[in-house]
């Protein structure tokens, strides 16, 4: 392209053309900072469920801690090595969601450790509100903002199954971890790990 | 007629404030890639661009790398939205 003065028509041709070229990329976010919380808590949770069927011993919870202590400084690494080209509004809405479900833990964190320390340690399970219903949620918006039906449908099946678990703990229903956990395995797996490879063969595609 | 903003009826500089436009910012080696245009045409119209008040650069380091970032300002907004509306006059569009 060169410097040389246009005609009303090719203004509007070359508006159209530079707006379809930046367009693509308008709808494809970084996808590796989701990515690697969602495949983290996946593998912290099996790692739980694992150690606690053959171990019996609730100890092993502890275990859960390893999202946070492995998960932040991936997330500083990788936002330091994402140099991206160019920065589209969709990127913003997605960090400012992503931002808030990564503050949203730590408070939680802070909430739950007051309630063990005044003899209410159930209130741990108040994380799998957040995970089902919160992540949920903002799984959901991605595939609104996205237009990708997979993070919607993943959303929203794990916003319902929290609707499902809270339904349960009001009515006094027991919460296992036998199921519970596989079942938050699940929700993560199908709000970022299956949306994740979805987006990745349809630029694949776009691409030959 | 009104006359066309001289500064945004040239092909490059245009092509710089569509894609602008649409996105928050965009990095110098994206701007070359989707204007295919070259390094040293490109930095003189950002120059201009830029002079104008139509877009804010911001010039930074990635790893040791440089890096030149370009958002489009309020008044690089107003302009081509202005732009546009007599276009589509001219054409008679509007």
């Amino acid at each position: 392209m060169e410097e040389k003065q246009l005609t009303p028509e090719e203004s509007m041709v070359l508006i159209g053309r530079m707006i379809d070229a930046s367009k693509r990329r308008v709808a494809v976010p970084d996808l590796r900072i989701s990515v690697m919380w969602a495949a983290l808590s996946v593998a912290t949770a099996a790692a739980v469920w694992l150690l606690w069927q053959l171990t019996g011993d609730v100890r092993f919870n502890f275990v859960w801690f390893a999202i946070p202590v492995i998960g932040i400084p991936l997330n500083i690494l990788l936002a330091d090595r994402s140099e991206r080209p160019v920065k589209t509004y969709v990127d913003r809405i997605c960090e400012g969601v992503g931002k808030i479900l990564c503050a949203l833990p730590i408070c939680l964190t802070v909430l739950c450790l007051a309630f063990q320390w005044s003899g209410y340690p159930q209130a741990w399970l108040t994380f799998f509100f957040f995970a089902f219903i919160v992540v949920g949620f903002g799984a959901a918006m991605q595939g609104i903002v996205l237009e990708e039906k997979s993070y919607l449908f993943g959303g929203v099946f794990s916003m319902l199954t929290g609707f499902v678990v809270a339904a349960a703990a009001v009515s006094g229903l027991p919460l296992r971890m036998g199921w519970m956990i596989p079942l938050y395995m699940l929700c993560f797996v199908l709000m970022f790990l299956v949306p994740a490879i979805v987006i990745r063969r349809k630029l694949k595609r776009s691409t030959r | 007629m009104k006359e066309l903003d001289p500064l945004l009826h040239s092909q490059l500089r245009l092509a710089v404030m569509s894609i602008l436009m649409n996105v928050e910012e965009a990095d110098f080696v994206y701007l070359r890639e989707r204007t295919e245009s070259t390094a040293g045409n490109l930095s003189v119209q950002l120059d201009k661009l830029s002079a104008a008040g139509y877009i804010a650069v911001e010039k930074g380091f990635a790893g040791k790398r440089t890096r030149t970032i370009c958002r489009i300002t309020d008044a690089g907004r107003r302009a081509f939205e202005a732009y546009v509306n007599d276009l589509k006059r001219y054409l008679n569009l509007s």
